[in-house]
């Protein structure tokens, strides 16, 4: 009997150890309630002076010069912190102008953090659709169709070209090292089309045509390894075909299920659920 | 006594800011009557709420918007004003200069850029600061600082919950003029397209007198651009009026050198007829940057 007692009593303390040791070791919490993730990004070189931070959210793109770092997007707010050692890892220059490729929280999460200390750019719409999604880290400065950066002695160019995966995606262009941070105009998980932020399947084609015209070897897209311009050539293709199967199989009197099928059949950037899920959106919008 | 070393301090210094403008606006050491005279005092001249201009030095008007997370300022005259621009913006408010505009990239309204650049953020269009790089102006001093955010077309600010829009609307004084708009106050900074003188078309840089009334008929037909009050690049603040006037009156001299090109007469001719109606003085830079470029341009 009384050894059932100290079984049941050391079993007891070990389960209260248990939950002790489980609940002052969990992750922080978030502000809102959530855990706070860790932060799980590599950084790689890709040029002289660029290098891109891939792992959470979107594609970080960073361009060090001698009178600071510029720095495209900057993921979730929980990856501030490793984006600033990861550049510290490169180099002792400060992050002085942050570049957002557009406004969707995976690419813009650490502005808050960099506002006091760098200059956000961003293009108009961008900037519009964070305060209609009240997003937190809204920027001060915007541009229309080209803002360009100098900073010790090296160019940035930051330009828009249209509407895609939202109406105010920016490309971010390095001339001297003929390389293009192309945001989610580009990115390995679409088409995604955010129509609710003015997105557009049907002008996507014709957005990145304009982004082609630039002269560059490599592409870092939003989200995805770093790529040679073929592969922006070949999303082009795709972006230019999806809204043309779609107008002809819909005039076909085709249905849903029927192109759901050619996208699967297709494959590649196609089949991608960030595409096939959002047929009944793209559908009507090429239907006008 | 400490009086008269003050009073000979302050002619000192007229003297030598005196110096100073004509050595800038005269390489050749051709001193044009205007610039040899001492630099009026500055003045502080409130527009509206939060919104001053700083008037003297014989440059640009200077604009300071008021923000509770800082100021934005349009231009920064020539770097010798530098001093003379922070005290008249601590007048008004103890908030930091955080953002120049620049309307164009002529020293005596970017020439502070070499003083401001490393306090403030300064922004102008893509060819002004290309017209800094590749030293387009003739007098300008060799120590330009062009600023490092440009824009081509249009970049808007947003500040302590303010917003100034730069747009550009096409060539005229330069290939890169600017205009700057505080939508909040229908206020309009108009750079040097729109002064107390004539048209003054810097070729070299750009500029077309052609152009130069289609780009303001851009400004008065942009629907986005709501304003009443129009702040000169030199010259008093006034009204959207008289930038149409302004306009207007350069088409006339427009077509009055058209009409003495077609004629046959020569440049010296034509020289002859500005300084006889629109007091281009012989040596000034209507003469050096203007005319050679009117003769090739209004044949």
């Amino acid at each position: 009997m009384r050894r059932t007692l100290l079984v049941r009593l050391s079993a007891v303390a070990i389960a209260l150890g248990c939950a002790w040791i489980a609940y002052t070791q969990a992750p922080p919490q978030g502000k809102d309630g959530k855990q706070a993730k860790q932060a799980n990004n590599t950084i790689s070189k890709v040029a002289d002076d660029l290098y891109a931070i891939i792992g959470d959210g979107g594609n970080s793109t960073v361009y060090v010069t001698n009178e600071g770092v510029i720095l495209v997007d900057d993921k979730y707010e929980y990856d501030g912190q490793d984006i600033v050692d990861k550049v510290k890892s490169v180099t002792n220059q400060p992050i002085k102008y942050v570049l957002n490729t557009h406004l969707h929280g995976d690419h813009t999460g650490s502005n808050e953090r960099f506002l006091p200390t760098a200059e956000i750019i961003a293009t108009k719409n961008a900037r519009d659709n964070m305060v209609k999604n009240k997003a937190a880290g809204v920027m001060r400065v915007v541009f229309t169709d080209e803002t360009d950066i100098f900073l010790g002695g090296k160019e940035v160019r930051m330009k828009w070209y249209g509407r895609g995966h939202t109406n105010g995606d920016a490309v971010v262009y390095f001339p001297a090292l003929r390389i293009l941070a192309s945001g989610d105009i580009g990115a390995n998980n679409g088409p995604n089309v955010d129509y609710a932020n003015g997105g557009s399947m049907k002008e996507w084609g014709a957005t990145l045509d304009g982004v082609l015209k630039l002269d560059f070897d490599t592409v870092i897209p939003g989200h995805g390894p770093v790529s040679k311009r073929q592969y922006l050539i070949d999303y082009r293709d795709v972006a230019t075909k999806i809204p043309a199967t779609v107008t002809s199989m819909v005039r076909e009197g085709k249905g849903k299920d029927d192109i759901a099928k050619v996208f699967t059949t297709n494959g590649g950037l196609w089949a991608n659920p960030n595409v096939v899920n959002k047929l009944d959106q793209i559908m009507a919008e090429l239907k006008n | 006594m400490k009086r008269t070393i003050l009073v000979r301090l302050f002619a000192g210094f007229l003297a030598l800011g005196g110096a100073w403008v004509a050595y800038t606006q005269n390489p050749q050491g051709k001193q044009a009557p205007a610039q040899t005279k001492a630099p009026a005092p500055f003045n502080l001249i409130k527009v509206a709420d939060d919104l001053y201009v700083i008037d003297g030095g014989q440059a640009g008007n200077v604009a300071i918007y008021i923000t509770n997370e800082g100021v934005i300022m349009v231009d920064d005259k020539f770097e010798q004003h530098f001093d003379e621009i922070m005290a008249n913006v601590k007048k008004v408010t103890n908030q930091p200069v955080k953002y120049i505009l620049s309307t164009h990239y002529h020293a005596d309204h970017s020439g502070g850029n070499t003083r401001w650049s490393s306090i403030a953020e300064i922004i102008s269009t893509r060819n002004a600061h290309d017209g800094i790089v590749q030293h387009k102006q003739s007098n300008a001093p060799d120590n330009m600082v062009p600023a490092r955010v440009t824009f081509t077309q249009e970049t808007d600010l947003f500040l302590g919950g303010k917003e100034v829009r730069a747009k550009y609307y096409g060539r005229g004084h330069t290939n890169g003029d600017a205009f700057v708009y505080f939508p909040a106050l229908k206020v309009l900074h108009t750079g040097d397209m729109f002064t107390s003188a004539t048209p003054l078309i810097d070729y070299p840089g750009g500029g077309s007198l052609v152009e130069w009334t289609k780009t303001l008929d851009s400004v008065m037909g942009d629907k986005s651009l709501d304003f009443d009050t129009v702040i000169p690049g030199h010259g008093p603040v006034s009204k959207k009026a008289d930038l149409l006037t302004y306009r207007n009156n350069a088409e006339k001299m427009r077509t009055r050198v058209q009409t003495l090109i077609r004629q046959g007469k020569n440049q010296d001719d034509v020289a002859k007829v500005m300084t006889a109606e629109y007091k281009w003085q012989p040596d000034s830079l209507n003469m050096q940057w203007s005319l050679p470029g009117m003769m090739t341009e209004l044949k």
